[in-house]
């Protein structure tokens, strides 16, 4: 029993030396690794920015920056307007200057916020159809102005 | 120079190609051509949909490679969430 004892002890200071010895080399492996992973992140939101301001009008690009919301006339339809936030939330869809539904639709693989938001404007662009097909349409509730001086929508919201 | 770029979590990656090389029959350019074919056709098979832009006119969809395309986009498959 002493014996074991023994053992078990010298197995314990062995597992402690060893935890001592490893365990600031793996935390700090992976807080490298977290701030390497956040910097590529970094650069990518830089690099998806960058895109945008290559592929969008300079007027669009100032609206997305003013307003932090992109407006996108519907190809098949002119009295409608798709509004692609800046930041990630539902587009809001207008007719004729009225708020008429939310849509949630996004990529499926994770890519920046930039890119989100190219990847809206050239499906409805490019493939309207399948993309409202795609979405999840949603009622404007609750009925949040989208915008102060759209007179048209204010009594709408007011409803 | 043509582009094709992917968007992806790591911002776009791009393939670039001289399209008067191409019709000269330049050997690095019809490399690259064929570069930006072989990652169309994987993209699509993984349902991300390709997009011709036209700067300040609105972006045509693409369902097969064109080498004569300026600028493509490849943006991700899309879901409602």
């Amino acid at each position: 029993m002493p014996g074991f004892t023994f053992d078990l002890a010298v197995v314990i200071v062995i597992a402690l030396a060893g935890a001592m010895l490893f365990l600031p080399q793996f935390i700090a492996s992976r807080i490298e690794a977290g701030r390497r992973a956040k910097a590529e992140w970094s650069n990518a939101q830089l690099r998806a920015d960058m895109l945008l301001e290559e592929l969008l009008t300079t007027s669009e690009y100032q609206q997305l920056n003013e307003r932090r919301y992109l407006e996108v006339v519907s190809p098949s339809n002119p009295e409608r307007a798709y509004r692609l936030p800046r930041a990630p939330g539902r587009v809001a869809v207008f007719e004729r200057g009225v708020h008429i539904e939310n849509l949630c639709v996004q990529p499926v693989d994770q890519v920046p916020e930039g890119d989100i938001i190219l990847t809206h404007k050239l499906m409805i662009e490019g493939s309207e159809q399948e993309y409202l097909r795609l979405a999840v349409h949603f009622e404007p509730r609750p009925r949040v102005p989208m915008r102060r001086d759209n007179v048209v929508s204010w009594s709408v919201w007011h409803d | 120079m043509a582009v094709l770029r992917v968007l992806s979590r790591h911002g776009d990656s791009r393939v670039e190609w001289d399209a008067d090389a191409v019709a000269q029959g330049d050997a690095e350019a019809m490399a690259a051509v064929q570069e930006a074919e072989r990652i169309f056709a994987t993209e699509r098979s993984r349902g991300s949909v390709a997009f011709r832009i036209f700067h300040g006119r609105p972006a045509q969809r693409m369902d097969t490679f064109d080498p004569s395309a300026d600028d493509v986009v490849i943006v991700p498959r899309v879901a409602g969430g």
